[in-house]
C-alpha cells in the first residue's frame, strides 16, 4: 500500500509541475504585454513602462519562470498584477466559496444519485426508472446557466426563499451560508445526480444478475443484505464517476459563480483571464491541479479499499 | 429500502431545504427593496484601497465611502471644495494654492493638515495609476499648517477636474509610509469600513461615521456595495430586492419601468471608428479628408445605436459630451447617413473602387463588426480583420490605421481636449495636431484662453473644425444607465463609470 501511495504522490507532483509550466508559457504567449489592459484607457507609455518594471515583466521570460517556480515551491504565488495583493491570499479567500458549492453539490449528487440509482436498480422499468431516463435526456440537453437562471427566477425572485446573488461566510451566519450556496449547489448537482444514478443503476443490474448473487439469495439471505452485497460490487464505477464529477464541477463552477455572483475561484479565473493577470491565473492553475491530484488520490485509496486487486496496478 | 422509507427521506430533505429557505439570513440576502440602507450593485470589485493604485472608473463608490477628497465635483462635473475649502490660481496659472480644512482626522487619529496633504499628493503623483492626473505638477509645498501649493511645469486647466474625479482621496500619511493601504483603507471619509461584516469580492459594508464634516451629504446609515460583473446577475439581485441601486443594462429598461424604478443615464463613452492615421502615413487614402468624411456619411449610426446599443445614447458626430457647453446641438447631424454622398466623396478622392486595409478585432467589439463589415463593403473598402484578445487589442490597435473604438469620455471640456485630441493615448496614438496647422491654432487658442466663456467659445470653434475634418467617425455617445428603487436617486457624472456616494441620495 505504501508503494502505491508514493507512486500516486510522485505522479501528482510531476503533473503539477508540467501543467503549471505549460500554463506559464502559454499565458505569456497568449496574453502578451498586459500593461495596457491593467492600466486602462488613459495610461501613457511611461506609465506602462513603470508597471512593466514594477511587476517584473521587463525581465527575460526564463528568469520570470524560474522566479515563479522557486517561489511557488515555497507556497508564494507572487502578487496580482491588478491590485498588487498576494495571490495566495486572494485564492485562499475564494477557495472556501468554490469548495462550499462544489462539495455541497457533490454530496447532493452522491446522496440523491445513490438513492435514485438503487431504486431504479431494484425496480427497473418502474416509475422512478422512467423518470430517470427522461431526466437524463432533458438535463443533459439544457445548458447549465439556463437551469441556474430558472432556479433564480423561481426561488429567489418569485418566492424570495433564497438570495439571487452573493455569498455569506459560515462564520458570519451558518443559515446565511446554507441559503447562499443552496441554489448554486442544486443547479450544479442536477446533471451529476442523473449521471451517478444511471451508473449505479446499470452497475446494480449487471451485478444483480451474477451467479454469486443468486447463490446468496439461494442461501436465504434477506433482500437487504443481498442489496448491500450488490451495492458494494456495483459501486466502483459510480465512485469513479463521482470523483470525475467533483473535478468537472470545479470547472462547471465558473458558470454558477457568475450567475450567482459568488466570489469563488471560477469567477476569479474569468476576471484574471480578461485582464491578463498571469500570476493569479498561475496560482489558480496550481490550486486546481492540487485539487485534481488529491481527489484522484483519494479515489484510488477508496477503490483500493473496496477492491484490493486495484492496488497492484 | 421500502417505499415508505424512501418517501420519508425525500420528505426530510425537502423539509430541511424549506427550513433553510424560510430562515431570514443575515446581511443582504432577502432583505427586501427598502431604502433604509444603500445596497448598490457596482460593475467591478474595488481595485485597491490605496488611492494611488485605484482606478477612477468603478472604484469611486468604494473609495468615496472611506476617503475624503481634496476636491470634489458637483452634478455638472465642476470642481467644488471638499477637504480643500478653497483655492486660488496664480496669474500665470502655474501655481495652485489650496486652503485646507482643519477639523478632520483620519481613522488612526492623525490630524489632516498640509503635511498630510503633501504626503498624499506626492504619493498620488508617483502612483502608477494616479500619476496621470498630476503629470504637469512639478512639486507640492506646505506653505503653512493649512495651506498647500501645487507648482505646475505647464498650465493644466483640467487638473482640478481630475482631482475631483477620484484622484485626490486623502489617506493617513502613516498608512502611506507603512505601505499598508493595500490591506485596507485608512481615511477620514463619511463611512468606516466594517471589515467584520464584509466578504471581500462579494460584499463591502460601511457604517456612517458618527461625526463627519459633510454628514448631510451622506444620508444612509449603512452602505453595502456589491461587485457584480454579470449584468443578468445584477438585475436578478435588483428584482429580488437584494439591491436598491444597480449599474444597469439598457436591455432591461422596459422591465425597470414596469417595476416603477428610477432610471438615470448620462453619456459615458463614444462609439465609432478612430482614424489613427489621419496623415495617411500608413494608408494614403485616410490622409484625405474626403475619405474620412465618406466613411462618416456611410455608417447608419442611428441603426447601430438601436440594434447594438439598445437605443441608450445619442446619435452625434461630436466627441464633447451631449449636454456640455462645447457640444453643438444645432450643428449636429453633419454626417447624416447618405451612402450616395459617401461614394461620391470617395470617387472625388480617387478611391471609387475603395481600398484595402487591416483592422484589429476583439470579442468586445464583435457586436459592431457586422455593421462595420457591411458598411465598408458598400464603400468597396476591403478590411482584413485581425483577431486578438482585449489586452492585445489595446496594445496593438494603435499600430493600425483605423480601428473600432468604445472610448470613455470626460465631463470636463478641457479634459476632453487633453484626453481625446492633444495627448498620446492608446486610443489616440497619433494626435496629429501638428500636421494640421488650423487645428493646432485652434488648440492653442483654447489652451491660452482664460477659463470661462472665452475658452468655451474657442473649444466650440475647434469642435466644429474637428467634425468638419472627420477627425474621428463618432457614431453615437453611449449612456451609462443606473436603476434605483423609488426613494433613491442617482445623479450620473460623465467621467465616472459609477458615481461616487455623494451622487446617490434619498428622494
Amino acid at each position: 500500500m505504501l508503494t502505491f501511495i508514493v507512486k500516486r504522490l510522485v505522479s501528482g507532483i510531476l503533473l503539477l509541475v508540467l501543467v503549471t509550466s505549460g500554463t506559464f508559457f502559454l499565458a505569456h504567449t497568449a496574453v502578451g504585454d498586459p500593461t495596457a489592459g491593467l492600466l486602462g484607457n488613459s495610461a501613457t507609455p511611461a506609465q506602462q513602462a513603470a508597471l512593466r518594471a514594477q511587476i517584473g515583466y521587463d525581465r527575460p521570460l526564463l528568469a520570470q519562470f524560474w522566479d515563479w517556480l522557486t517561489h511557488a515551491a515555497t507556497g508564494d504565488f507572487g502578487t496580482s498584477w491588478r491590485n498588487f495583493q498576494p495571490v495566495g491570499e486572494q485564492i485562499a479567500l475564494r477557495v472556501p466559496v468554490t469548495l462550499s458549492v462544489v462539495v455541497a453539490a457533490t454530496l447532493l449528487a452522491a446522496i440523491l444519485g445513490v438513492l435514485v440509482g438503487v431504486i431504479c436498480g431494484l425496480r427497473p422499468g418502474g416509475v422512478v426508472d422512467r423518470v430517470l431516463k427522461l431526466a437524463s435526456v432533458v438535463l443533459f440537453a439544457l445548458p447549465g446557466f439556463w437551469v441556474s437562471l430558472v432556479l433564480v427566477t423561481w426561488f429567489a425572485i418569485q418566492l424570495q426563499w433564497f438570495p439571487a446573488v452573493g455569498y455569506v461566510s459560515p462564520d458570519q451566519s451558518v443559515v446565511g451560508w446554507l441559503r447562499s450556496i443552496a441554489l448554486p449547489s442544486i443547479s450544479l448537482s442536477l446533471g451529476a445526480i442523473v449521471m451517478i444514478a444511471e451508473q449505479l443503476r446499470n452497475g446494480f443490474l449487471q451485478v444483480a444478475n451474477q451467479d454469486f448473487v443468486r447463490t446468496l439469495r439461494a442461501r436465504g439471505l434477506s433482500s437487504r443484505r443481498v442489496t448491500t452485497h450488490v451495492l458494494r460490487n456495483a459501486s466502483p464505477s459510480a465512485l469513479t464517476v463521482l470523483a470525475l464529477m467533483f473535478v468537472g464541477l470545479l470547472g462547471g463552477a465558473v458558470v454558477v459563480e457568475i450567475v450567482f455572483n459568488l466570489p469563488g475561484i471560477g469567477s476569479l479565473t474569468q476576471s484574471a483571464s480578461q485582464i491578463g493577470d498571469i500570476p493569479v491565473l498561475l496560482g489558480l492553475t496550481a490550486v486546481t491541479v492540487v485539487f485534481v491530484v488529491i481527489v484522484n488520490f483519494l479515489l484510488d485509496l477508496v477503490l483500493g479499499w473496496v477492491n484490493p486487486k486495484v492496488r497492484d496496478r | 429500502m421500502t417505499r415508505t422509507r424512501t418517501a420519508a427521506l425525500f420528505a426530510a430533505a425537502a423539509a430541511a431545504l424549506l427550513a433553510i429557505a424560510g430562515c431570514t439570513g443575515s446581511g443582504a440576502a432577502g432583505a427586501g427593496a427598502g431604502t433604509d440602507e444603500l445596497k448598490a450593485g457596482v460593475f467591478l470589485d474595488v481595485t485597491s484601497w490605496d488611492p494611488a493604485n485605484a482606478d477612477i472608473g468603478f472604484d469611486g463608490p468604494y473609495l468615496s465611502a472611506v476617503y475624503d477628497p481634496l476636491v470634489a465635483l458637483d452634478k455638472d462635473a465642476k470642481p467644488i471644495p471638499a477637504l480643500a475649502k478653497s483655492w486660488d490660481w496664480s496669474a500665470d496659472r502655474l501655481s495652485l494654492t489650496m486652503h485646507l480644512r482643519d477639523d478632520v482626522a483620519f481613522d488612526d487619529g492623525q490630524k489632516f493638515d498640509s503635511a498630510a496633504a503633501v504626503e498624499n499628493l506626492n504619493h498620488l503623483k508617483s502612483g502608477t495609476r494616479s500619476g496621470q492626473a498630476y503629470i504637469d505638477v512639478k512639486s507640492v509645498e506646505a506653505k503653512d499648517a493649512s495651506t498647500v501649493v501645487l507648482h505646475l511645469s505647464e498650465r493644466d486647466d483640467a487638473l482640478l477636474y481630475f482631482m475631483g474625479l477620484g484622484r485626490s482621496w486623502m489617506a493617513s500619511p502613516k498608512a502611506i509610509k507603512a505601505n499598508s493601504l493595500a490591506n485596507g483603507p485608512d481615511g477620514s471619509g463619511p463611512y468606516t469600513f466594517d471589515k467584520g461584516s464584509s466578504q471581500p469580492q462579494s460584499q463591502y459594508v460601511f457604517k456612517k461615521r458618527a461625526k463627519h464634516w459633510d454628514s448631510a451629504t451622506y444620508p444612509f446609515p449603512t452602505v453595502r456595495l456589491f461587485p457584480i460583473t454579470d449584468q443578468a446577475a445584477s438585475f436578478n439581485a435588483m428584482l429580488s430586492g437584494q439591491l436598491n441601486v444597480q449599474f444597469a443594462n439598457a436591455a432591461n429598461l422596459p422591465k425597470a419601468q414596469q417595476n416603477g424604478w428610477n432610471v438615470a443615464k448620462k453619456p459615458a463613452s463614444w462609439v465609432g471608428v478612430q482614424f489613427a492615421d489621419r496623415t495617411g502615413s500608413q494608408v494614403k487614402a485616410l490622409g484625405d479628408q474626403r475619405v474620412r468624411q465618406a466613411i462618416s456619411y456611410a455608417f447608419d449610426a442611428a441603426g447601430i445605436l438601436k440594434a447594438v446599443g439598445n437605443d441608450a445614447g445619442t446619435v452625434t458626430d461630436q466627441l464633447w459630451p451631449s449636454g456640455s457647453q462645447v457640444y453643438d446641438a444645432a450643428g449636429n447631424g453633419k454626417y447624416k447617413t447618405d451612402l450616395a454622398k459617401a461614394k461620391q466623396l470617395l470617387a472625388e478622392a480617387g478611391y471609387a473602387n475603395g481600398f484595402s486595409l487591416k483592422m484589429p478585432m476583439s470579442t468586445i467589439f464583435q457586436a459592431w463588426q457586422p455593421a462595420a463589415e457591411q458598411t465598408f463593403g458598400q464603400l468597396g473598402i476591403k478590411v482584413d480583420w485581425q483577431n486578438m484578445s482585449m489586452p492585445d487589442y489595446q496594445k496593438n490597435a494603435p499600430t493600425y490605421p483605423m480601428f473600432l473604438a468604445v472610448i470613455a469620455m470626460d465631463g470636463n471640456d478641457m479634459a476632453t481636449l487633453t484626453d481625446q485630441v492633444t495627448s498620446k493615448q492608446w486610443y489616440n496614438p497619433n494626435p496629429s495636431v501638428d500636421a494640421f496647422p488650423e487645428v493646432k491654432a485652434l488648440v492653442q487658442k483654447a489652451e491660452q484662453a482664460q477659463p470661462g466663456p472665452g475658452q468655451t467659445a474657442a473649444l466650440k470653434e475647434l469642435n466644429t473644425k474637428l467634425v468638419d475634418l472627420a477627425w474621428w467617425n463618432v457614431w453615437y455617445q453611449a449612456d451609462n444607465l443606473y436603476f434605483s428603487v423609488k426613494g433613491i436617486t442617482v445623479t450620473p457624472i460623465t467621467g465616472m463609470m459609477f458615481p461616487t456616494l455623494r451622487f446617490i441620495q434619498r428622494g
